[in-house]
């Protein structure tokens, strides 16, 4: 892998499915399929019970995240490049439809609400957002990086794991380029101030921060438009998460290393021995080593660094 | 479509919708909204503003079979409204049946107090009523995003397309200079044309005055009202005013903005309470003092202290009202173009009376109710719209306007403002500071000793007397 500044340097590809893709030449779009566009129906302003700690929303300041508004502006903009059309999804209550009618306002074809009820695991959401993107056989998937009430950002990474679809994630900026129907290119942060340049051929998930475009202001005829416009329901077969494949993950929660007995210093050593022992103070360390790879070759090296370290076994 | 079963797939809903699992039409993006089914084109009516006025004048014509544009600059109906607190809303009896059932109150009101204030003193007259807190009710608390919002659902479910986040900039005319045809907003593509415009765009209405209804604008027609939202537990307000769960207290207040002539008020919404002051704008604006100092010191007072203790700050806001009444009222009707509400300076401020919205309400009534006339009639000429005020003289709106319209200068004026809190405070301390061994004073010699003590002159004390009962009478 390597680290470049936007615009220098070859980009990376973004991992997932290797199928090679080739879109028509007479009529890209149709085969490109539609670009799924997914839209979370959140509280931009909950209000916190300082008693009780309860959370309260209200659907009048509910409505899409920057970064999902700033997913569809890049999904239009990929749209209209390339000759093909978005359909919004949203999994939600009936409320969300809100933020399909906006998408739909903007320029969106079609949009779809998956009625899970209230709320659904990022598991459950990615299984039926994937069922969508089936049904409509569409090979990019553009999201906002995390929803804004402490998401995980699970679910894009999940999407594209079920379809076996590349995945460029949390992304700064993107191009489209109307000559490479299907490819976007975009920038993804690293540490150190450094960004990452992605490059990611359909199928796709792509996750995009709100930093990374506005959405164009809806024209009125759109907006009066999408006041009627039919909005298609689906109602999941079971339960929340009676789709969910079984390797997904049950629970996306931080992953917590079980902890393990540590025999600390010897105590007959000195104290100043003992601080330094415990704190690493003065020793030497590995000096640093940048590693230029391919994504295969790196995860094969850091393994090994990792194995030399005694952190992997 | 809707949800016909619960185990449908993704790919058997989009079957259902009649549109084949896979690829939809691959149409340009930008015209994809074309599919929609509200015709983009044009309205019979195009209501700007989703405040009380808006909403019902929207709702009104949306029942007569008009097809009516709502449009709103705000997120939502409410979301950048603000006012006192409490609202007189049986205006709706007319318009909504048994409107109290799911109208968004806070708490009734059952009392109504008005306090005089000085540096240290406090006379208030208190009133309450159990008959205030049954149908069909007097008047309530309510949060304007809540109360505005429910409005404006009404006028949609009778019709009324609602556009939000959408700020009419202008006026469409026919010809320079001519009939209104519609507005433009602040959107791409963004004109909208109708048969008739209704304005209801609130205290600084700049579509009346592009409509030129409204003359030179004299900033000594306006107060600027600050309030503040204190969370308080709802068991602690119903405790320290005497209040049932339900029920709330409205408190006016004068002598609470120093030199600044105005008023201040309290009113108990179900866990918070709104506690502000109204100021007119020119001396504020050479007060040198700024209105949250004011409303710090009304909750500083020792009269009012002790009811907003411990209360939390959640909002604070401002906004100017339309102070003037009848003498500031613009032409309330151009060739296609109708104002409604504050637009129109219809807010009644009259010293223990601050009643906006319920005065918004009927005109915006009347508007919606004339501007059907007038479209149904096929003239929306200022001839043809002549029935706004018709309607509004045989209502409560311009009938009160006009009776009070002498109210704003008397109680804004120095007298009133000062010197009569002043001397009522020190006549009721008089009246009850026990001196023995001296025996008490006639009531008319004490009166007397404070009148000349405060040095008003009997003869300006004669004339506001009988300027009030004229005013008020
Ligand atoms: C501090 C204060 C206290 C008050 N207390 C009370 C009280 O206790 N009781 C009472 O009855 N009245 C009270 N009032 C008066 C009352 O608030 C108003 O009279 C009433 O809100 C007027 O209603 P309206 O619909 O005419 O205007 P508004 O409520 O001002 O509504 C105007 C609407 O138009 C929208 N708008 C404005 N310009 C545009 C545009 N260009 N395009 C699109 N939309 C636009 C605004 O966003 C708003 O939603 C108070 C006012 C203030 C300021």
């Amino acid at each position: 892998m390597s680290t470049a500044p936007p615009g220098s340097g070859d980009p990376d590809t973004a991992t997932g499915s290797d199928e090679p893709q080739s879109p028509g030449p007479d009529d890209p779009g149709a085969a490109l399929g539609p670009i799924l566009v997914c839209r979370r129906w959140v509280d931009l302003r909950p209000s916190v019970d300082p008693l009780t700690g309860a959370v309260g929303n209200d659907p009048r300041t509910s409505g899409a995240s920057a970064a999902d508004d700033a997913a569809l502006e890049w999904a239009l903009q990929a749209a209209e490049a390339w000759g093909t059309s978005v359909v919004a999804v949203t999994v939600g209550p009936p409320g969300s439809q809100a933020v399909l009618r906006d998408a739909l306002a903007a320029g969106a074809a079609r949009a779809i609400q998956v009625d899970l009820g209230s709320s659904g695991d990022a598991a459950s959401v990615a299984a039926e957002i994937t069922a969508v993107a089936r049904a409509l056989t569409a090979r990019m998937v553009l999201c906002g990086d995390m929803g804004v009430d402490r998401g995980s950002g699970a679910v894009p990474a999940l999407v594209a794991a079920a379809m076996g679809a590349r995945q460029a994630l949390g992304l700064v900026d993107l191009a489209i380029d109307p000559t490479e129907p299907g490819v976007v290119t975009g920038w993804r942060r690293l540490d150190g101030g450094r960004r990452q340049h992605l490059r990611a051929q359909a199928p796709f998930v792509a996750s995009v921060e709100g930093v990374s475009t506005r959405l164009r202001r809806a024209s009125l005829v759109g907006v009066l438009r999408s006041g009627g416009a039919p909005i298609e329901v689906v109602v999941p077969a079971g339960p929340t998460g009676g789709r969910v494949p079984s390797w997904m993950p049950a629970s996306t929660g931080p992953g917590r290393p079980r902890t393990h007995v540590v025999d600390g210093p010897n105590p007959h050593e000195p104290a100043w021995r003992r601080v330094i022992l415990l704190t690493g103070a003065g020793t030497d360390r590995p000096a640093l080593r940048v590693v230029h790879a391919e994504p295969v070759d790196a995860a094969h090296q850091l393994i090994a660094a990792l194995a030399d370290w005694g952190e992997w076994e | 479509m809707t949800a016909a079963g619960a185990t449908r797939t993704a790919a058997e809903a989009a079957r259902a919708a009649g549109t084949p699992p896979g690829p939809p039409t691959a149409a340009p993006a930008a015209s994809a909204a074309a599919t929609g089914l509200v015709p983009a084109g044009d309205f019979d009516a195009v209501v700007v503003g989703a405040g009380p006025a808006g909403s019902a004048a929207a709702l009104v014509l949306a029942r007569s079979g008009k097809r009516v544009c709502l449009l709103e600059r705000g997120p939502y109906p409410g979301s950048k409204n603000m006012y006192g607190g409490v609202v007189y809303p049986r205006i709706l009896d007319g318009l909504l049946l048994d409107w109290w059932e799911d109208a968004p109150v806070q708490r009734w009101v059952t009392r109504r107090a008005t306090m005089t204030l000085t540096d240290d003193q406090a006379l208030t007259i208190d009133f309450r009523t159990e008959s205030w807190g049954r149908p069909p009710y007097n008047g309530a608390t309510a949060l304007r995003p809540e109360f505005d919002a429910w409005l404006a659902a009404k006028a949609v479910d009778a019709g009324a397309v609602l556009v939000t986040s959408t700020t009419a900039t202008g006026l469409l005319r026919d010809r320079p200079g001519g009939a209104v045809t519609g507005v433009s907003t602040d959107r791409p593509d963004g004109d909208l044309r109708a048969g008739i415009v209704v304005a209801c765009d609130g205290v600084n209405s700049f579509l009346a005055k592009q409509a030129g209804l409204h003359g030179p604008v004299d900033p000594a027609n306006y107060t600027l009202g600050a309030k503040e939202v204190l969370a308080v537990p709802a068991r602690t307000i119903e405790e320290r005013f005497g209040l049932g769960p339900d029920q709330g207290a409205d408190f006016e207040i004068i002598g609470c903005t120093g030199a600044i002539p105005g008023g201040g008020f309290l009113y108990t919404n179900r866990d918070s309470l709104a506690i502000g002051v109204v100021l007119h704008l020119p001396a504020l604006a050479t007060a040198g003092v700024r209105p949250e100092e004011l409303i710090a010191g009304l909750k500083a007072h020792p009269a009012v202290a002790p009811l907003v203790a411990g209360g939390e700050l959640v909002e604070y806001s401002a906004h100017l009202i339309p102070e003037g009444g009848y003498d500031m009222m613009p032409a309330l009707a151009g060739a296609g173009i109708l104002v409604a509400g504050d637009a129109a300076a219809m807010c009644l401020a009259a010293g223990i009376w601050l009643e906006g919205v319920n005065f918004a309400i009927a005109s915006g009534m009347a508007a919606g109710e004339a501007a059907a006339a007038a479209l149904a009639a096929g003239d929306v000429s200022e001839r043809g719209l002549a029935g706004y005020r018709r309607r509004l003289q045989d209502s409560f709106v311009l009938q009160d306007h006009r009776r009070l319209r002498h109210a704003p200068h008397l109680l804004l004026s120095e007298r009133v403002q000062q010197r009569y809190p002043q001397l009522a405070c020190d006549i009721v301390e008089d009246l009850f500071t026990v001196t023995n061994p001296e025996p008490k004073p006639g009531m008319r010699r004490l009166v007397r000793r404070q009148v000349t003590a405060s040095g008003v002159r009997l003869r300006d004390l004669a004339a506001d007397t009988w300027r009030a009962l004229r005013t008020f009478g």
